[in-house]
């Protein structure tokens, strides 16, 4: 009845996932119970959880993101400690719960925290930077949704219910085989990452789709502002490569489900073309990841340079240059795993090749603060902070490019530290910038400066800290994923990481004061414009928070940077552009499918993971019915009538006029 | 799914369906065409698998040959790719498509056959040196 569940599967036995699970479960309860009692209800379930608005769906994805890169930091937590404390002794958590906390933190932290994240940016900037109302299918938008919170759902519930793959992120066969991995751990990993896999895939479809067929009037593509740019090259990249990962891990799912030995050591089955394939897709997530992370740089630091984007065509040039090359540098990842010098020698090549691109971004940075007025934001502060520390992580990826360095280095903690030292400093400075800087066009205030700048200061402090002895051990011969060690060398250097996990921890306090006290503080911090960083691209034309249809006249774009050059000639004239002429809009309506979906792939996903056949094909025939229902709606859209958008927009000019008239200006 | 249209694709479903008959007939009749095409592919590659004609080492060649011929017909008849301007996105697509698969096929097999000649059990090895 129940398929391989069982009281079993709950870890009595072991107290810390047991009190962690029940503090999420009562955290959970409470938060639920103080929705009801409130009556919030169905305000969340019309503004929210059936939203279709692009902007509410990009919040929804930042706030998935922040809470898993919180889970994520606990598992690192918890990892280091360990290491500081194994030193000739078991430490304190057993081998295969180390194991589980490695495999969930990989996890966790590049598909459910940075992909969340970086997809929520991009669904809230993206169709307000192109000038245009939603993106091409916003019921779909919710579904990618949905499906990827189904996804971290399904992982979180591993930590009570059952347990985790011990494999490490990428579930290397023979391993990850039925035969040595027995429980259901590999099966919530494999669940897990097809379902919200489906989702970013949709997401990748949606942006692709916006951004080349729906642009405001005149964006000709070379109009287009850089982080548009970068997340059509990190879309075009989820939709060749997430195909792969999904039939990589279809092949391993068949291997453990059915029998199959695709990757099994007998019957002819191959385990090392698994590592090919899982690359194949794996490589050019790196970049589906920071690809947009350098798009959030080029609009910080333009803006707070208060210059034009340097070299805008080469920055257009050196992203799709990576897009293309990025599918070129995969074996990289096995160097050791012996194909021979000839192939190690190409991807060795292509793979210092593709840091010639992220040269050429590098540059175009240093040149638009070169003579620029820089403020000092905390967005520019992560920005500046990314531009130095990236650097150094980049060079020592190219070090790891080189195949006979890699044979020494394969494996170890020098690598650990590398893909950290790029990944944190890129993605998630990337990230937190991001979020510094859209936050007023989300919520109509400003965050508090000086708890964002505590905050990159004992990020940027505690990053140095906590990775550098790691490039050390890893020299000294340390591997990675060591659950205990005896070797003295390596225990002080360890200690010194934990130390910097200390001042991480008390940097992620300073992140949630800011967001605190700035909301408590929100009348001060507010933003009455919506331009509150003197910005440069369509984004800030409209209000904080923009209304539903974004803009209320889609603007009629005539040049790179139209947005500048309409403020610069307002301020000049002393008046704004003529009162446009209003039309009703239409908008497309609020759908639960995306909700009602995922809830039925969360139904699926679990009963696969416990072989229970009759509630999977109860969720199936429910998301099946939920598409049927969706399909047959006979009215997909509703009017916002002319007067209430002419008396939105007019408050929105008046608010504009008042700075010409007065010259108060926020960013000064 | 389906997918709520904004601006220009909303004309596009009028157009559709206040559309000329014409118009509707020609459609079909490049259908029909296709089908008769594919159909004929088809069969030409039994054909081929069965016949003496073509050498016979020759015979995996010419049945990827017309498989290849297969899938341009599809391409072309059913998913309507032209060379026409609005097409360019389409044509665009399907070269980044083939680029990808192109490097990720070939690549792999690259790798995997290199491997496999390092990775050769020793008495295979032995075999080759003698």
């Amino acid at each position: 009845m129940l398929g391989k569940l069982s009281w079993s599967a709950i870890p009595f036995d072991q107290p810390i996932p047991l009190i962690a699970g029940a503090v999420v479960v009562l955290l959970m309860l409470g938060a639920l119970a103080l929705v009801l009692a409130k009556g919030w209800m169905p305000y969340l379930w019309k503004e929210w959880i059936t939203s279709v608005d692009h902007k509410r769906l990009g919040i929804m994805y930042v706030l998935l993101g922040l809470l898993m890169l919180l889970r994520g930091f606990i598992d690192a937590i918890m990892m280091r400690a360990q290491q500081a404390v194994a030193y000739h002794a078991q430490g304190y958590l057993p081998p295969e719960h180390y194991n589980q906390v490695f495999s969930a933190h990989g996890t966790i932290m590049v598909l459910f925290a940075a992909m969340p994240l970086v997809i929520g940016l991009m669904n809230f900037v993206v169709p307000l930077q192109l000038g245009v109302r939603d993106v091409a299918f916003p019921t779909l938008n919710s579904v990618s949704f949905w499906l990827t919170a189904t996804g971290a759902l399904l992982v979180n519930i591993s930590l009570v219910v059952g347990e985790f793959a011990r494999t490490g992120w990428l579930p290397y066969p023979p391993l990850s085989e039925l035969r040595y991995s027995p429980g259901v751990g590999v099966d919530y990993y494999l669940w897990a990452v097809q379902i919200s896999g489906i989702g970013t895939l949709l997401t990748g479809i949606n942006f692709v789709t916006t951004i080349l067929k729906i642009r405001a009037p005149g964006m000709t593509y070379m109009r287009m502002p850089m982080f548009s740019w970068t997340a059509l090259a990190s879309c075009l990249l989820i939709l060749a490569a997430f195909p792969v990962l999904t039939a990589t891990l279809a092949m391993l799912t068949l291997d453990r489900y059915l029998g199959f030995h695709f990757f099994t050591n007998e019957a002819g089955g191959n385990a090392m073309m698994f590592m090919n394939l899982i690359w194949a897709w794996g490589h050019p997530e790196v970049y589906i990841l920071v690809l947009p992370a350098f798009g959030i740089y080029s609009e910080v630091i333009s803006t707070f340079s208060g210059k034009p984007l340097f070299g805008y065509r080469s920055m257009v040039a050196a992203t799709l240059f990576i897009c293309v090359v990025s599918f070129m540098t995969w074996l990289h990842h096995f160097f050791t795993m012996g194909a021979g010098g000839d192939v190690n020698a190409a991807f060795g090549i292509s793979t210092s090749i593709i840091a010639v691109g992220t040269g050429v971004k590098i540059y175009n940075w240093l040149f638009t603060m070169y003579g620029g007025r820089i403020r000092f934001t905390t967005p520019m502060l992560w920005s500046m902070g990314f531009l130095t520390t990236f650097i150094t992580g980049g060079l020592t990826g190219v070090l790891l490019a080189v195949p006979p360095a890699d044979f020494i280095l394969h494996n170890s903690m020098f690598l650990v530290a590398h893909f950290h030292h790029v990944i944190v400093a890129g993605v998630v400075f990337a990230l937190l910038a991001g979020i510094e800087f859209w936050w007023p066009k989300a919520f109509g205030y400003r965050l508090h400066e000086g708890w964002g700048k505590a905050t990159f200061w004992f990020s940027i402090v505690g990053f140095y800290v906590t990775f550098m002895p790691m490039y050390v051990v890893g020299i000294l011969g340390m591997t990675r994923r060591l659950q205990h060690y005896d070797v003295a060398e390596w225990h002080w250097w360890l200690q010194i990481s934990s130390v910097g996990v200390l001042i991480l921890i008390v940097a992620a306090g300073c992140q949630v004061a800011q967001l605190l006290v700035s909301y408590i503080r929100r009348e001060e911090l507010k933003d009455i414009t919506g331009d509150p960083w003197n910005g440069r691209t369509l984004e800030w034309v409209t209000t904080s928070p923009p209304p539903v249809y974004n803009f209320a006249v889609l603007p009629q774009v005539i040049d790179t940077e139209y947005y500048w050059e309409l403020k610069q000639r307002a301020f000049e004239q002393a008046r704004l552009s003529e009162e446009p002429k209003y039309e009703a809009i239409e908008m497309p309506r609020n759908s639960p499918t995306g909700f009602v979906c995922a809830f039925f792939a969360t139904i699926i996903g679990f009963a696969l993971i416990w072989h229970i056949w009759w509630l999977m094909i109860v969720g199936l025939i429910g998301a099946y019915a939920t598409f049927v229902v969706f399909a047959w709606r006979d009215v997909p859209e509703y009017m916002i009538p002319a007067d209430e958008v002419a008396q939105q927009d007019r408050a929105r000019r008046a608010a504009r006029q008042h700075i010409l008239n007065t010259g108060e200006v926020a960013w000064q | 799914m389906t997918a709520h249209a904004h601006g220009d694709d909303l004309e596009h479903e009028e157009d559709d369906r206040g559309g000329a008959s014409d118009e509707h007939m020609a459609h079909l009749g490049t259908y029909a065409l296709g089908l008769v095409l594919a159909t004929g592919l088809t069969i030409a590659s039994f054909w081929v698998a069965k016949t003496h004609l073509i050498y016979d080492p020759g015979v995996p060649m010419a049945l990827a040959t017309l498989a290849v011929a297969q899938m341009g017909i599809h391409l072309v008849f059913f998913l309507h790719l032209t060379t026409a301007p609005d097409n360019t996105n389409n044509i665009l697509a399907l070269a980044f498509g083939l680029l990808i698969v192109g490097l990720v096929i070939f690549g792999s097999v690259w790798i995997m056959d290199h491997l496999n000649h390092n990775m050769m059990p020793m008495q295979q090895i032995m075999q080759m040196q003698r």
